[in-house]
């Protein structure tokens, strides 16, 4: 039986471009260039890597604006198989337990499925939720920080990296993987694929005429987290000094002289 | 190696820069199927220039070019100057009508993308061509990692470092004597603040071209061109005379720059928002390939060395969007004929020496030479201010604009080699 891999990204506003208004402590999203998640890459990259090896289907799930087309192209360009956008404007504004709630129903659309891949977190939130939750909307079995993945005999057995310790899982299908960011190196984009992706229309949207839900349950509505208040931590001005001189010694004395005297730095 | 076979192009652009978008843009029109193959995320996000494109040439190839072309302010007033010392020597240019405009780049070339996109070509981003692919020594597509795509011709739009044509054997390897290198900034700033600094109407555009102090006194220029609600501040330096006489990281210079009172005052609680370098041809016609076509290619834009720098104002933008539309009409012409030899796309080189980008390159072709007078930079601009400050300085008594001239130039130059510089540079 080929599996059937259904990898989830997210399609994220690039958080190294972006400023914070220092108002409301919000992102301005404005202008800002969107990106796929990049530990989503090394999601995709695993999901190719177990297609390869054991044969199968990777379908790429996604729930955001319509702009992420370009972010499922890519994907596609990859070596991705299917690409599902889900995008209407009655899921957004959702917290992670609406986001898990919509995945999951997505998701079980897309029955039977043998594993499901996420990525371990995202730039923009960074909650790491969405994975574990999903699964628990799906009563599947759920690993973090998975490094590398095995299917044997019906059964995946999952390495995961720890701090101080490699461990070893074995987890049936159907199951969701979170995998370790920087794991792996995401493939680039084959010509072939992406011209596919460009010719065949081949992304399918989803609005909630195709899912279904009830509107108390998804996007600002479905969502309980209110964010109360943030706080921005105030950006130091630069002293736009200078050090010019080419001898690395000169250079730190310098340095250290500027902090002491400039900064109050005291050595004890 | 694995053949796209499912598909076939009539043409494969590689870039969608300028060049490589507008001749998609023409050829799609046209009804030709079109690929554009960028190595970039998007189209644009790897071009980086200036901030000013002229008009004209542009306003001919795309329909409805001023309504719909993203820019950001035209440009009403000139000034090039002279910088020694920290004190600037201006020449200011009002106009009521003009000609030229500034604008991001990226979202033009974006822009560009998408009317082609729109038209019918096929935009395919991050995908970098390694080679051209050839049949018999025709060029027949291009290779990408272990893929081949195939098509009746193939453009070369790759801009100034034209690895693909290195390759081939088309071009010699980039020297550094034929480049420069520019580096910028974008600093954000309120409108209303860009104007009441520089002295704009609202709306207004500013082209400001700096010599001398600005670039370290290193053959090149600096630049400062306003945007809606930023300033693209930055400069060019010849690669060659850089490297020789640079101990410093060459963005020193432009933060040197930004320090200088003229240009703190106008980019004062600014904030910068993005910066970035790129290469730019400084060769003129010195560094095109011989012939800009072969058997199956046509090249252009910077990779075809099409740029002009005159030192007051550069035209890349322009000559290369241009070069791709006569490149498109060339290829159009060799369709209904059927044959994509080298002799039916020698047209294109004819049509080139017919319009005003060969022309232009071949009036100012002394330019290039003086450019790169390190006299220009590095003693003109002193002996400028020098003059000016004995003229407008005046303690007791006030000196004739010779005497003055006279006396700045002892010890530095001729008076003679001074004017016989400017007169050889301008008639
Ligand atoms: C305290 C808090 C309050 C918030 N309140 C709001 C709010 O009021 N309104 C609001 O709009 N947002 C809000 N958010 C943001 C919102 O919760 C998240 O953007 C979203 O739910 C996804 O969570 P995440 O980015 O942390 O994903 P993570 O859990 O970090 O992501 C893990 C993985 O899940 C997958 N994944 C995540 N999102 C998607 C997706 N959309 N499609 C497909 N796969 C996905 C990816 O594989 C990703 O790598 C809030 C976030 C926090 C931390
Ligand atoms: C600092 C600076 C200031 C300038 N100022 C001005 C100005 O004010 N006004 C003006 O008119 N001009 C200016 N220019 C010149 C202008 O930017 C260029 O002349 C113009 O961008 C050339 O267009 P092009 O399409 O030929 O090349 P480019 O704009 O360089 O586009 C080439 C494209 O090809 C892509 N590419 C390259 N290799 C490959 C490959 N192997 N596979 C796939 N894609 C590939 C690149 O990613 C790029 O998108 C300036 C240049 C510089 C560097």
């Amino acid at each position: 039986m080929p599996l059937n891999i259904i990898v989830c990204i997210k399609w994220v506003p690039n958080t190294q471009i972006v400023n914070i208004d220092p108002n409301t402590g919000t992102l301005i999203r404005e202008g800002v260039p969107s990106i796929i998640n990049p530990h989503d890459l090394n999601a995709v990259e695993m999901a190719l890597r177990l297609k390869e090896k054991y044969g199968g289907v990777v379908t790429a799930v996604s729930m955001a604006p319509m702009s992420a087309k370009t972010g499922l192209e890519f994907v596609i360009g990859m070596g991705v198989d299917r690409a599902i956008l889900v995008s209407d404007r009655v899921f957004a504004g959702a917290d992670t337990l609406a986001t898990s709630y919509t995945l999951s129903k997505v998701i079980e659309k897309l029955r039977p499925f043998d594993i499901l891949i996420f990525g371990q977190e995202t730039i923009d939130s960074s909650t790491a939720h969405i994975g574990a939750q999903t699964a628990s909307w799906l009563r599947v079995p759920y690993l973090y920080y998975v490094v590398d993945v095995e299917y044997i005999n019906g059964v995946v057995r999952a390495t995961r990296r720890l701090e101080k310790k490699i461990e070893v899982y074995e987890l049936p299908t159907p199951c969701l993987l979170a995998v370790a960011m920087k794991s792996n190196e995401p493939r680039p984009v084959k010509l072939s694929h992406k011209l596919r992706a460009k010719m065949e229309n081949v992304i399918e949207v989803w609005t909630n005429n195709e899912v279904g839900l009830k509107r108390e349950c998804i996007g600002l509505r479905g969502s309980p987290t209110v964010v109360e208040k943030c706080i921005v931590t105030p950006s130091v001005p630069r002293k736009k000094q200078r050090f010019d001189g080419q001898d690395v010694r000169e250079a730190v004395k310098w340095l250290v002289d500027r902090l002491i005297e400039d900064e109050g730095l005291k050595i004890i | 190696m694995s053949y796209l076979s499912n598909t076939k192009f009539d043409v494969i652009i590689v870039g969608a820069g300028p060049a490589g978008s507008t001749a998609a843009y023409t050829l799609a029109k046209n009804g030709l199927r079109v690929v554009v193959l960028e190595r970039g995320r998007t189209a644009g996000s790897k071009t980086l220039y200036g901030g000013r494109v002229y008009s004209k040439p542009l306003e001919e190839v795309y329909e409805n070019f001023r309504k719909e072309a993203p820019i950001e302010r035209w440009v009403k007033k000139e000034r090039f100057s002279f910088m020694s010392n920290g004190e600037l020597l201006t020449l200011e240019y009002s106009s009521t009508d003009s000609t030229s405009f500034t604008a991001y780049l990226s979202r033009l070339a974006s822009w560009m993308a998408q009317k082609a996109e729109e038209a019918g070509a096929v935009i395919v981003t991050d995908i970098r061509v390694d080679d051209l692919y050839l049949e018999d020594g025709v060029v027949k597509g291009v290779r990408c990692g272990d893929e081949v795509l195939r098509s009746n011709v193939v453009v070369d739009a790759e801009g100034v470092n034209r690895l693909i044509l290195e390759r081939f054997g088309m071009v010699p390897k980039l020297e550094k004597r034929q480049v420069a290198l520019g580096l910028k900034q974008v600093i954000r700033l309120d409108a209303s603040k860009i104007e009441g600094r520089l002295g704009l109407a609202a709306g207004e555009g500013l082209a400001w071209l700096i010599v001398g102090e600005a670039t370290g006194y290193l053959p090149g220029g600096s630049f400062l061109y306003t945007n809606s609600s930023t300033i693209s501040l930055g400069l060019v330096v010849f690669l060659e005379e850089a490297y020789q006489n640079i101990n410093q990281h060459v963005f020193n210079i432009l933060e040197d720059l930004k320090q200088k009172q003229s240009i703190k005052e106008v980019i004062a609680d600014g904030v910068v928002i993005e910066y970035g370098a790129h290469l730019t041809p400084e060769m003129g016609l010195g560094m095109s390939p011989k012939k800009m076509y072969g058997d199956g290619l046509l090249i252009v834009g910077d990779a075809a060395g099409l740029l002009l720098n005159l030192g007051y104002t550069i035209r890349g933008v322009d000559f290369a969007a241009y070069s791709g539309y006569l490149a498109a009409k060339t290829i159009l012409k060799a369709h209904s004929m059927g044959s994509y030899n080298s002799e039916s796309l020698s047209f294109y080189q004819k049509l080139l020496e017919e319009s005003f980008i060969m022309k232009e390159m071949k009036k100012h072709k002394k330019i290039t030479k003086l450019m790169r007078s390190n006299e220009m930079f590095t003693i003109y601009p002193g002996i400028l201010l020098d003059t000016v400050k004995k003229l407008f300085e005046i303690e007791y008594s006030s000196p004739t604009i010779l005497q003055a001239l006279r006396n700045s130039i002892k010890g530095k130059t001729s008076l003679l080699k001074l004017l016989w510089n400017i007169f050889r540079t301008f008639f």
